[in-house]
Order: structure tokens, then sequence, then C-alpha cells
């Protein structure tokens, strides 16, 4: 082709303010005009100490804090906490209980994946059927209102139980709310699942193999859309899911390869439909008596290091709690989805177009208040 | 790793129009009968949210009002507050300030139906709504159900000062403490005075059995004489 | 008409030209600031119902009037030209952008046939070559944004108004070789009243020739799906980031005038336009209120399309012009070209598949309507119902009433 035309790089800033990171991410991207060459996220524009605060509260005080963790998917994030604390001291939770937060929870993932199949799918440019959803998650957050008292900071969990007893009538409204809500659901996927001009932004978009997914420790429906079959409600089952029959969604290359972003969503789709045969499960198998277990006022777990995970919305959440006997943590980490999921972005964005990487950030499902706490 | 598949075969290239098509006239079904569904949106103030029965009218049923155990604004209700500071503690912010002096004993009903003895007041309460996140880990240990989230969630106040949610006036405070001062003092005379008495008691007692040890000895001559 | 009365007052020739120029210059330009205003507010109230929300309520009846609050805001606003832009080009691109779409209106009719502002005999061809600045306009104002963002928005644009001109040119062939010229009054009367007259409903290829000029004309306009010289997710605003107040104003303008040339002259040349049923056609203006209305249809099919679908990739939108619209628009040309040369001197079969086309096309309509019933019965299931509040549930026995504390604790007396 005779001698190569010199061409420059340019450094562009995909800034903290932008419309379609999920949050206040920045990414720095160099690219040569469409092609991105390089990008390299930069955290930390929503760090607000919450690991720092847990020293300072007390246990079942830190608990609205967990809420703020990922307020997305509150309720999972309050149970993720409550369990690692109920396995330090031993508690054990009533039965009620333990469905009442199965219940709680499903809602909650339902209503998180919601999120991120419409932001998703506003990102690429349907903007309708992101609002659709939203319509939907507002019944949810309806029925979570009705239980607790609030529409997205619940705190509806506490060691040894739940704090709020569900109305009479709740076991009624959540099976009519489901009753509606698959046909909805159902219709909206047919608005952009099915969408040829979707499917094409989407399938064979950064594509993540198996070995790559779990060398890069990629959790919940990421690592279930590149093939691997990997769920903590049935490999390392807690609460009651042992009782309860759904099956685990994974990516199967439905349109493109396995593992691109197309298989990610997918999952997140197949995800919503299993949630649903869980509650409904669950709705007959609910059955009367306690809502708390008898805990102390001033709880003093041993003195130890204490590690528990649950399967959240965005993944497996982790808590490690050193506790020093005292009536607070003497320190909390937390290991969320999100924070890995950014670390594979600057593995696959070489190669990828602008809008590809938009796309990619969507199917991900990063967001930021649960990447920097 | 991100080119779409040119399998340039035709089956492809017409598959990709005819599906195209199909899926478009789909979507373009589903926009279309979107527009007949009634809009979601609660025009607040205009409609009055307060409960299910006065959104109804307006929205056929379709949306709720605020339920019965919303998470409201914080009231209180000074006449059944014990001073416990149980709240106080349970805040995880610390925005809930109550300082307690000794009182007049009650007994009264709280609002949760469990009887409840008032030994306690309280000269300072003051929520910091500023710092409050509505969690509800103050009004659940309640025993007398005296702090209570309200349904009210539109509370702006005017200035940052107003914020700051006082509960007990300066009046009722001096009072109050002035009350607790007396019966402070009035604890010191009851016990200077049960101290005296029986103190009392015991030298009269002292007395008594001083007076009979010697009786006892000329007891045969003086009891004769005296019966 | 206005012409003539100035020349017979005495007014020389050349003057009474250069009056009747600027008179229509001046409405046009008027019809396009006031339009634009209000479908705006249409646009942004017919994406709310779309989307279960109500839109813009609150200034002036239903609405009506928030264009002239947006208006008003956008011209009060900081006039912000940026550090290190090119300051020339920064201000002329916004109004290049708005004469190339203006100098589309003259040749546009409205309503009847004798009111176009300048019948030029070669109407279409004017229309598409002066839409064109609209591609200069856009690099223009990329260019002199001193903003990366905003460039990568401009060599999109310039890229995709390019290549699609070919579909819209093409598209409009099969209707200029059944009326025999450019002209767009002689292309109105060519069609009559009834939908089998429409040069839409002629035959396949005419229909063909339709869709590709309206999927070209909505590329052309940079709206959804062909927006990504404006993604908003992407690029903030794309070429216009760096645009603020007046100027930016100018821009959205521009970009909902085009929507109405690309209605006027789908509605004309396709749709039959203005031409009234014997019944209505002693109603004054009747030819305009059609004519208006179906214009409008035209729009708000634009508008119904960026509200469903997604939008393009860069390399896909290439594909689709390049690989998909351009041998459909061949096809289109040659078929309509075979038709003709098959069916020159037998009228009869013309006006037979006229007539089938129209029935096909309802018969696709109703089976459209069928699958929107169904979709909106899909939305309707009914979700807090009375059925599952706590007094009817209580009435059926489901669940037991709830014994209210306070009416129990008052019999204890302390």
């Amino acid at each position: 082709m005779g001698k190569q035309l010199r061409t420059e790089v340019m450094t562009i800033n995909m800034g903290p303010q932008h419309p379609s990171t999920h949050g206040v991410i920045r990414f720095i991207i160099k690219t040569d005009g469409e092609i991105v060459h390089e990008c390299e996220p930069d955290v930390g524009y929503l760090h607000r100490s919450i690991e720092k605060i847990g020293e300072l509260m007390t246990w079942q005080g830190f608990v609205p804090f967990t809420d703020r963790v990922d307020y997305l998917a509150s309720m999972n994030a309050n149970w993720a906490y409550c369990t690692a604390v109920e396995s330090m001291i031993g508690t054990v939770v009533p039965r009620r209980a333990e469905f009442l937060r199965v219940m709680v929870g499903e809602l909650n993932r339902i209503s998180s994946h919601l999120i991120a199949i419409g932001a998703t799918s506003m990102d690429l440019g349907g903007f309708t059927p992101f609002i659709q959803l939203l319509r939907e998650r507002e019944y949810i957050n309806d029925l979570l209102e009705m239980a607790c008292g609030a529409r997205l900071t619940y705190n509806y969990m506490c060691i040894g139980g739940v704090l709020y007893d569900v109305p009479a009538n709740w076991n009624e409204k959540v099976a009519e709310f489901l009753t509606h809500f698959e046909l909805a659901m159902e219709q909206m996927n047919r608005l952009i699942s099915y969408n040829r001009i979707f499917i094409n932004r989407m399938a064979n978009v950064a594509p993540v193999s198996r070995e790559q997914a779990i060398g890069y420790n990629l959790v919940g429906p990421n690592l279930r859309g590149s093939g691997v079959q990997f769920d903590l409600r049935k490999n390392h089952p807690y609460s009651v899911y042992p009782e309860l029959e759904f099956d685990i969604p994974y990516g199967q290359g439905r349109e493109g390869q396995v593992g691109d972003s197309y298989d990610r969503y997918y999952v997140r789709l197949e995800e919503i439909r299993e949630s649903i045969k869980i509650i409904r499960q669950c709705i007959k198998m609910i059955p009367e008596g306690d809502i708390q277990a008898k805990v102390k006022n001033s709880i003093k777990p041993p003195k130890g290091v204490f590690h528990s995970k649950t399967e959240t919305p965005r993944g497996e959440t982790g808590y490690l709690i050193e506790s020093n006997e005292k009536t607070s943590a003497y320190r909390i980490k937390i290991r969320t989805g999100s924070f890995t999921a950014m670390s594979i972005i600057p593995e696959l964005a070489p190669g990828l177009f602008i809008a590809d990487l938009i796309a990619l950030i969507g199917s991900l499902d990063v967001v930021a208040p649960e990447l920097d706490r | 790793m991100n080119m779409t598949p040119q399998r340039s075969s035709v089956r492809q290239y017409f598959h990709n129009m005819i599906n195209g098509i199909t899926s478009m006239y789909e979507g373009m079904s589903i926009t279309l009968a979107s527009c007949f569904f009634r809009a979601q949106t609660i025009q607040y103030p205009d409609v009055d949210v307060s409960s299910h029965e006065t959104l109804i009218k307006d929205y056929k049923g379709n949306l709720r009002g605020i339920p019965e155990n919303y998470r409201g604004m914080l009231d209180v209700d000074m006449a059944t507050c014990t001073a416990c500071l149980i709240c106080m503690r349970a805040c995880p912010i610390d925005c809930i300030i109550i300082t307690n002096v000794k009182c007049d004993k009650e007994t009264f009903l709280g609002s949760t139906g469990k009887k409840a003895i008032k030994t306690r007041a309280a000269t300072r309460f003051d929520i910091d709504m500023g710092k409050c996140m509505f969690c509800g880990l103050c009004s659940l240990p309640c025993p007398t159900g005296a702090i209570f989230h309200t349904k009210e969630f539109d509370a702006t106040p005017d200035n940052l000062e107003a914020l700051v949610q006082k509960y007990v006036t300066p009046e009722e405070a001096e009072r109050l403490e002035k009350r607790a001062v007396e019966i402070a003092e009035e604890a010191q005379i009851a016990k200077a005075a049960k101290a005296a008495k029986a103190a009392e008691k015991a030298k009269q007692e002292a007395e008594a059995a001083e007076k009979a040890k010697p009786e006892a000895k000329a007891n045969d001559p003086k009891t004769t004489e005296e019966s | 008409m206005l012409i003539e009365t100035m020349t017979s007052l005495g007014v020389p020739e050349l003057l009474a030209q250069f009056i009747y120029a600027v008179l229509i210059a001046f409405l046009c330009v008027n019809f396009i600031a006031i339009y634009a205003g209000v479908v705006s507010v249409v646009e942004r109230r017919v994406a709310a119902k779309m989307q279960s929300r109500v839109g813009p309520n609150r200034v002036g009846p239903q609405g009506a009037l928030q264009w002239l609050a947006d208006g008003i805001k956008l011209i009060l606003k900081e006039d912000l030209i940026p550090n290190g832009a090119d300051k020339f080009l920064f201000k002329l691109a916004p109004f290049l952008m708005a004469s190339g779409v203006a100098g589309a209106f003259i040749v546009l009719p409205w309503g009847p046939s004798s009111v176009i502002g300048a019948d030029l005999n070669v109407g279409l061809l004017y229309l598409i070559s002066v839409t064109a600045l609209v591609a200069i306009a856009t690099l223009m104002a990329a260019w002199a944004s001193n903003n990366k963002w905003s460039l990568l928005g401009g060599m999109r644009a310039a890229a995709m108004i390019v290549s699609y001109e070919i579909p819209v040119a093409m598209g409009l062939l099969p209707a200029i070789m059944i009326a025999g010229s450019l002209q767009v009054s002689v292309l109105m009367d060519a069609q009559g009243w009834a939908p089998w007259d429409w040069i839409v409903f002629n035959n396949p290829f005419a229909m063909l020739g339709f869709l590709l000029f309206v999927t070209g004309s909505v590329a052309e306009s940079n709206r959804t799906p062909f927006d990504l010289t404006e993604a908003e997710s992407e690029l903030v605003a794309g070429y216009a980031t760096e645009y603020s107040g007046f100027r930016f104003a100018v821009f959205t303008l521009a970009e909902f005038a085009n929507t109405w040339v690309v209605g006027a002259v789908g509605a004309a040349i396709f749709l039959g336009a203005g031409h009234a049923p014997p019944i209505l056609s002693s109603l004054p203006g009747i030819e305009v209120v059609i004519f208006v209305g179906k214009t409008m249809f035209m729009v708000l099919i634009l508008m119904w399309f960026r509200w469903t679908l997604p939008r393009f990739r860069i390399d896909q939108m290439m594909d689709f012009s390049w690989k998909y619209m351009l041998p459909l628009s061949l096809i289109a040309f040659f078929g309509q070209a075979i038709y003709f040369l098959g069916t020159w001197d037998q009228p009869g079969i013309q006006i037979v598949v006229s007539h089938l086309m129209v029935l096909a096309f309802l018969g696709l309509l109703f089976l459209f309507l069928n699958r929107v019933m169904i979709n909106f019965k899909h939305q309707a299931v009914v979700v807090n119902s009375p059925q599952t509040e706590l007094a009817y549930l209580e009435k059926i026995g489901k669940i037991k009433p709830k014994v209210v504390e306070s009416d129990v604790a008052t019999e204890e007396a302390p």
C-alpha cells in the first residue's frame, strides 16, 4: 500500500457526567475516531466510605447503610449482611421470615433486572421500553411499600428475621400483580429482544469466553451469560432455596457467540421468568408464625473473621466481617459483582466501536453505587 | 471481535430483511397499543394521594395511595413518652437528642395497648429531620408508641433551622426542671425525714430495750405494785 | 398572480418579482418558526402517550404554549462561543442549516396545486439538491466547535447524509415516471381523490418507492433510528454539543422543519395531495385541510418510528444503505419501467392492479389493527383491583377481620 499514513489517536473522556454510564463512572478512551484502542476506567466518584461507617455503627444500625450499597436491589443487599451476622451469632431465622425474605428478595431481583434491561435499551436508543418497564417497577414498589413503608431503601430485614409483617391481603396482591406482569413483560420482550436492530447491536459484541469469565472472576448473570452454570442459590444454597424448584438460565449463543452481550442480556430476561416461578411457589408455601427471632438488644458476636455470600441481582455479594466482641464490627468488607465487571472492560474494549462500548457497559449491568460503595 | 457475521449467503440477506420487517411490525403495533393505555402519572398536588379510595375515582383502582405503614415524617406524642431513651440509642445516625429528668409518677396506657409507667420526663426532645433517613429503627422498639411515622412526605421548611423539630417548648422544659428540682428536694426531705424517723425509732427501741433490761431485773416487786 | 397585479399597477417587473420572493420567504420562515415550536410540543405529548405518562401540560391549555416558554428561555440564554472555536464558521453553521431546509419550502404545495411558492419545472430535483446544504452545515458545526465528540458526530453525519441521498432520489423515480414530470403541480394533478388514484397504490413498485423515500428521509433528517449523529446517550448532542441558546434553537428548528418537508413531499407526490371527494369539494379550503391532514399523518408516523426503534450503529447504517436500500431502489426503478412497458396501452390492467393494491393494503391494515388490539389486551390486565382489597376479602371470608387494639385497650382501665 505504500507508506503508512500517519494517524493520531485521540484521548477522550467519557466523563463522570455522561447520560449513559449508569452513575458517575469515568472512562479514559483512546480512539482513532470510531474504534476504541484502549479504555481505562476511573472509579471512585461515588465512594461514600460505607465500609468505614460499618466500624462505627451497631450491628443492627448498619442495616440501613447496606440499603445504600446498591439501592436498586436494596432487599438483597440487606439480606446479604443479615445472613452474615446471623451466621456469626448462630440465630435461626423463623420459617415465615425466611419465606418473606425470599419473596421480597425475588421481587427486588425482578425490579433490578427491569432497570438493567430498560437502561440497556435506552442506551441503544429505544426510549419507550425503559419507561414501560419502569411502569411495571412502580407496581413492585407499591407492593414493597405495603410491606415495609418505603419505596427504594427498604430497611426491611433485621438480624433474626424481618422487621414488619405484611398486610393480610399481600399474597393476593402479589399474585394479581404477577398475572399482569407476565403478559406485560412478554410484550416488552417482543418490542426489544426480537427486534432486528437491537439484535444487530448486541449480538457478537464483546464475547467473553468461559475461561475469561472465570479468570476475571465475573459473577451473576455476567458469568452465566458465558455458559457457566453457576448460581449460589443452587450451588451453595441458603435460606429456603433448597425447597423451591427453579432453573438456572445460562448463555447459549442465541444470536451470536456464546458469552456476547446479547447472551448476558437474555440471561437477565430469563431470570425474571424464574423469579416469577419462585414467588408463585412461595405464595403457596408460606406459613404463619413469627417474623423475628429473639435476639439480644446489643449484639456481641464472638471474636473472629466470618464470610457469607448471597446471590444478589448483580452477582455474588460477599461480606467479610471481622469482629472483636464489641457492639460494632472491627472491619466489614463488601465485595460486589459490579466491581469485577469493571475490571474486564479494559480487556474487552480494544477493537469495539464507541457505540459498542456503551452496549457492553449496559450488558454488564454496572451500577456506580455498588462499584464505589 | 465486534463484527456481525457477514455470512454472505443469499439466505442470510433475505432472512435479515424479512426479520427486520416483521420485528418492526410487531414493535410498532406494541407502541400503538401503548397509546391507548391510561397514563400512569399521578398529578400531585392536583390529586389527593392520601389513600386508595381518594385515588380510585381518578385512576380506576390502577394505582394505590399511601399505605398504612408508610414511613413518612416522624412525630412524637409527648403525653405518652416516658423518656426511656430507647429511640435515641437505636438511631444509627444520632439524630434524636433527649435529656430527661425525674418527674411525678404516672401510669397510663400506651398506644400499643400496654401499660406504661412514667417516672421520667424529657426536657429536650430534638429530632434533626435533616439527618433522618426514615429507616424506622426508632419507632419499632418504642414501648408506648410515642414516636411514630406519619403519612406526611411533603414537609420542606423554608429555613434550615426549622429542620430540627423540637418537641419540648422552653417553658415546658423550665417547668419540668423546676419540678424535678422540687421532686429532688422533696425526695431529699423525705429521705431525711425517713432517716430521722428511722433514727428516732431506733433510739426509741434502744431506750425501750434499755428500760426493759433494768425493769426486767426489778420486775417482780415493781410489777406487783403497778398491777 | 401577485406579480401580474403589481406590474399592472406600474411596478417594474424585476422589483415585483423581488417583492414577491421576499414575501414568500417571509411567510415560509415564519411558518417554519411557528410550526417547529408547535410540533415539538406535539412530539413530546405523543411520546408521553406511548410511554404511559402525560408530557408537558402546564403552560397554556394542555401545554400548547410550551414552545413559547422554551423559545423564550433559549433566547435569553448566554451566547457562548467556546475557546478556540472557529468563530465565523461556528456562527454560520446553524443559519446555513436553516436556510437549506427553508429553501425547500418554496417548492412545496399548500393544498391546491396552484398554491406553490415557485412552481419550478425541475421542482423535485431542486428539492433534493437544496436539502444537501444540511450536510455542509453539519460538518461546519462539528469542525468549528473545537470538541472531539462533536467532530465524531459530524463525521458520522456527513457519511450518512451522502449515502442516503440515493435511496431518496431513486424512491421518487417511480412517481416521476408515472406522472411524467419533475414539476410538483403536475405530479399533484396526476392523482385523484380516491386511494386507487394515488401514486402510492398504483403498482407495487411505486409502493416500494414510497417506502424507500420515507426511510431515506428519516435518515436525512437525523431522526431515530438513524440519529447516531446526535445520539443522546453517546455524544450528548453530537455536532450541536457546544451550541447553546438561540443557536441551538435554530438547529432544532431546522430538524423539525425537515419533518414537514418530508411529510409534505410524501403527501403531495404519493398520497394524492389535497384532492377532495366530490361531496366535499364545494367546501372552501377543503383542499388545504386535506393536504395538511395528510402531511401531519406522515409526521406522526415519523414520530411513531422515533419512539419505537433503537438506533443503528454507523457501520450497520452504511450496510443498510448500500447493501439493502440501493438494490431495492434499483428494483423499484427498473420494475416500474418494465411495468410501464408491459401495460402502456392497457389501462385496464393498471386499474385492476391499483385496486388490488388498495385491497391488499386494507387487509394488512386490518391485520395490524388486530395485533394492536391483542397487545392492548395484554397491557390492560388489571392490577390493584377491588377483589384484592381488605374489605372484599373479609366479606368473602378469606381473611379474618383485624381486631383493632384500641377498642380492647380502653376497657382495661389502669
